[in-house]
């Protein structure tokens, strides 16, 4: 897969750093990136190795790569070379005393050089750090490392990672989708090359996103918005050519799509002679409006064709009104997936979708992934994790037998003499 | 290739999942003549060729139904034949994510179980991709060729072998693998055998899958001496949600129906008094007592609904149903419809009665070498 292995120019990756923050970031030739207390970096210093390389910030700007970010396996401090307490007895919590360094010997620290030195020093001017347990120096060394290792990972950026990104900024912004609730979304809207999808995407298009990556340039997608224009932010991040997007992604608005009938541009053609006598810009405008309401009118063609082959649904919008007045335009045996924050909302969708004869089987799945602390002898649980992460609900399309049909079940009996014979019913009731 | 492709209309020699109930999906190879026996009727396969996807159809006697679903890799983990132990959508659909399997990804899996991953491995990779996966169970190796096979599934490499013993070099093949997942009792002793098969010009993601904590530390210290880094341990639980509605019962109705029954019972009480009263007076002249008249307190309505409600909500016709309960606002004795507009009712959501509380713990690491 090209231009998902190597770190190339040009391209928008995420950054990873210590302390666990994430960036994105264009990588322009010839410039520099500025990590904030991190340190500044030279771009052409990181092309040419692989996504997910880890590198070290050194002096003017340069850069080194390392075998990685923070290593999470064993103890940081080897077992026999430091001394420490078996509790916390003689630990007396002195404030910023503790400490020989000031605030300005750790800034003149850091405009020298390597964070392990500065790391290495701050020990060394820490009063009780002999005091402290093992565990406790531990996660003192894990706190100072997040703050002064000055390195940082490229990553690709995927669609996990975009979500990553919005997500560590504001989670409101992607409807609070965790990666795992995303997964299954992608999983359960069965998506893959060659489909033809409807999408209703409130999450600025980090949905789409990772839909477009499970489709590898085949097949389209239908955004349906509810502005005048779709807010599709986060694919200026994308890496995706823009021809690319256009012949895939295509977008309508809740009023052409519900009122197709009357929202239809109506197109006529100049004769080929008033044409010829426009002038250059006035016959570009007249061609723009003329493929603009060509696109519109195909758009809504594939609307009433009703053929898509997903749902995916991820708004704001409440759906327990809306999923009804589209279902008739998803195919046969299609997923019906939709996504929401609240487990309420998808509870109020799931009885109306249970009362309709188009679905069958809606589920509510709530997924969360769970971080363990991976260093040997002292796996447990990592104490704080991001809370919320959403609900996905996931039922299929289907075609009801016109005239409807018996279920077998309790009042069986009844139904079918009142099927085959009309006057079944009054015999069974002169008989009580 | 319905697993990769959609299809619109059934066709002989189509695989169809029957769903014949959310705990009974049988998948089925359309076959004219043939017939499938359920519990809902006898169904002719002749009615399915032909029909589209997604139907619903009647039963060869005219009631009772199945729905024909197009099969997917989510639904055939529901109705697959269990060989081992499988793994469930909630783990899939992660690992998927996170090791960013891809349309052109080449995945090696072992072992290869009952299949149920694989399926959902080969449906995200897609044609241009490729998934190595390895069984060393024989019997188990046989029915996976079948079952890809009848499946179309060409994408996938099957191989019957012990990796831990034997690694995973396929002849005449580069695997060039760029995501590993290893659902091994011992994936340790697998990952050393890795190196000869994973992409050497990009960076490869692993995912191993163990049950105990005990495989999760053996599993670190094998990736790690194999210079797999940035290693994290996490653990799926997913939970199914089922949306129902709980009655509102509120206390002033419960109070209102107290008062009810009060008045009821003393107004039984007088009757009863009354009705012994003629008849001491019949047997015993001497005995005469009054019902005190202070004590009925209930003789006030307890609500403007209670006489109405009743017959409104008694129009069913089993017989305890029809018992006069007096006011009723909770459809004591009755059988009631979960929702029935009669009532009032809150949405609530229900978990499955029994959970998969622990599936295994997934170990991810990189190599960037």
């Amino acid at each position: 897969m090209p231009g998902r292995n190597i770190i190339e120019e040009g391209k928008h990756v995420l950054v990873r750093l210590p302390s666990e923050a994430v960036k994105v970031i264009l990588l322009k030739g010839d410039s520099y990136i500025s990590l904030g207390k991190f340190g500044t970096f030279s771009v052409t210093g990181v092309l040419g190795y692989k996504y997910g390389q880890s590198f070290e910030i050194l002096e003017n700007k340069l850069v080194r790569p390392v075998y990685s970010l923070i290593d999470d396996t064993k103890p940081l401090l080897p077992e026999d070379s430091n001394t420490f307490s078996e509790n916390n007895q003689n630990l007396i919590n002195t404030g910023s005393l503790v400490q020989k360094l000031s605030t300005q010997d750790i800034e003149e620290l850091k405009k020298q050089g390597k964070g392990e030195d500065i790391i290495n020093q701050i020990i060394a001017g820490h009063d009780s750090f002999g005091k402290k347990t093992q565990y406790s120096q531990e996660k003192y060394l894990k706190r100072k490392q997040e703050k002064f290792l000055r390195r940082f990972t490229i990553e690709y950026l995927g669609g996990s990672e975009m979500l990553q990104y919005y997500r560590s900024k504001d989670p409101q912004r992607v409807l609070d989708m965790s990666s795992e609730s995303m997964g299954l979304i992608l999983s359960y809207a069965n998506i893959r090359p060659g489909g033809n999808y409807i999408v209703v995407d409130d999450t600025g298009g980090v949905l789409l996103y990772a839909m477009l990556e499970r489709m590898e340039n085949k097949g389209s997608i239908l955004v349906a918005h509810e502005n005048e224009h779709p807010n599709l932010i986060a694919l200026k991040y994308s890496n995706y050519p823009q021809e690319l997007l256009e012949k895939m992604v295509s977008n309508v608005n809740w009023l052409q799509f519900l009122e197709a009938d009357t929202q239809r541009p109506q197109w006529k053609d100049y004769p080929q002679e008033k044409i010829d006598s426009f002038t250059p810009s006035r016959r570009s405008h007249y061609l723009r409006k003329k493929r603009a309401s060509e696109r519109v009118n195909h758009i809504l063609d594939t609307v009433e064709q009703g053929s898509f082959d997903g749902l995916i649904y991820a708004s704001t919008i409440y759906p327990s009104t809306l999923i009804s007045k589209i279902l008739d335009t998803v195919g046969g045996s299609r997923p019906v997936v939709i996504y929401s924050p609240f487990k309420e909302i998808l509870s109020e969708t799931f009885h109306v979708l249970q009362n309709d004869h188009r679905i069958l089987a809606p589920s509510i799945y709530e997924t969360r992934v769970r971080q363990y602390q991976t260093i040997i002898g002292r796996i447990h649980p990592l104490m704080t994790a991001k809370g919320g992460g959403g609900y996905v609900l996931h039922a299929t399309r289907v075609i009801p037998k016109e005239g409807g049909v018996t279920a077998v079940g309790r009042g069986i009996k009844s139904k079918r003499l009142k099927v085959i014979d009309p006057k079944a019913d009054t015999r069974q009731l002169l008989k009580q | 290739m319905s697993f990769l492709h959609y299809k619109d209309i059934i066709e002989e020699g189509d695989l169809v999942m029957a769903f014949i109930s959310r705990n009974d999906i049988k998948p089925v190879i359309a076959k004219s003549g043939a017939t499938l026996n359920t519990r809902y009727g006898v169904f002719p396969h002749d009615l399915m060729i032909g029909a589209r996807y997604g139907e619903q159809i009647a039963s060869a006697k005219g009631y009772g139904f199945i729905h024909l679903l197009q099969p997917t890799p989510e639904l055939w983990t529901l109705s697959l034949p269990h060989r081992t132990q499988i793994v469930y959508t909630f783990d899939s659909s992660y690992v998927v994510q996170r090791l960013r399997v891809l349309p052109g990804s080449r995945v090696i899996e072992a072992g290869t179980g009952s299949g149920s991953f694989s399926h959902a491995f080969a449906r995200t990779i897609h044609s241009n991709g490729r998934l190595f996966s390895y069984e060393f169970h024989r019997p188990r190796y046989e029915e996976a060729k079948g079952e890809f096979e009848i499946h179309k599934l060409d994408n996938i490499t099957l191989t019957h072998r012990d990796v831990c013993t034997n690694g995973f070099k396929v002849d005449g093949v580069d695997v060039d693998g760029d995501a590993v997942f290893l659902d091994l009792p011992a994936p340790w002793e697998a990952i050393k055998h890795l190196d000869e098969v994973v992409a050497k010009d990009r960076r490869v993601s692993i995912c191993c899958f163990s049950p105990c904590i005990e495989q999760v530390v053996k599993t670190i210290e094998a990736l790690t001496a194999n210079k797999w880094n940035g290693i994290e341990m996490v653990e799926v639980s997913g939970r199914k949600w089922e949306a129902h509605r709980e009655m509102v019962r509120d206390v002033d109705e419960a109070v209102a129906r107290l008062k009810d029954i009060k008045k009821r019972a003393a107004a039984g009480l007088a009757r009863k008094r009354k009705l012994n009263k003629i008849s001491d007076e019949v047997d015993n002249e001497d005995a005469d007592i009054q019902p005190d008249e202070d004590n009925d307190i209930s003789s006030e309505e307890p609500s403007g609904k209670s006489e109405t409600e009743p017959n409104l909500k008694s129009d069913q016709k089993s017989n305890q149903d029809t018992k006069d309960r007096g006011y009723n606002p909770f459809g004591k004795g009755k059988r009631i419809r979960e929702g029935d507009p009669a009532y009032k009712w809150i949405n609530v959501t229900r978990s499955e009665p029994e959970v998969k509380s622990h599936t295994s713990y997934l170990t991810f690491a990189y190599r960037n070498q």
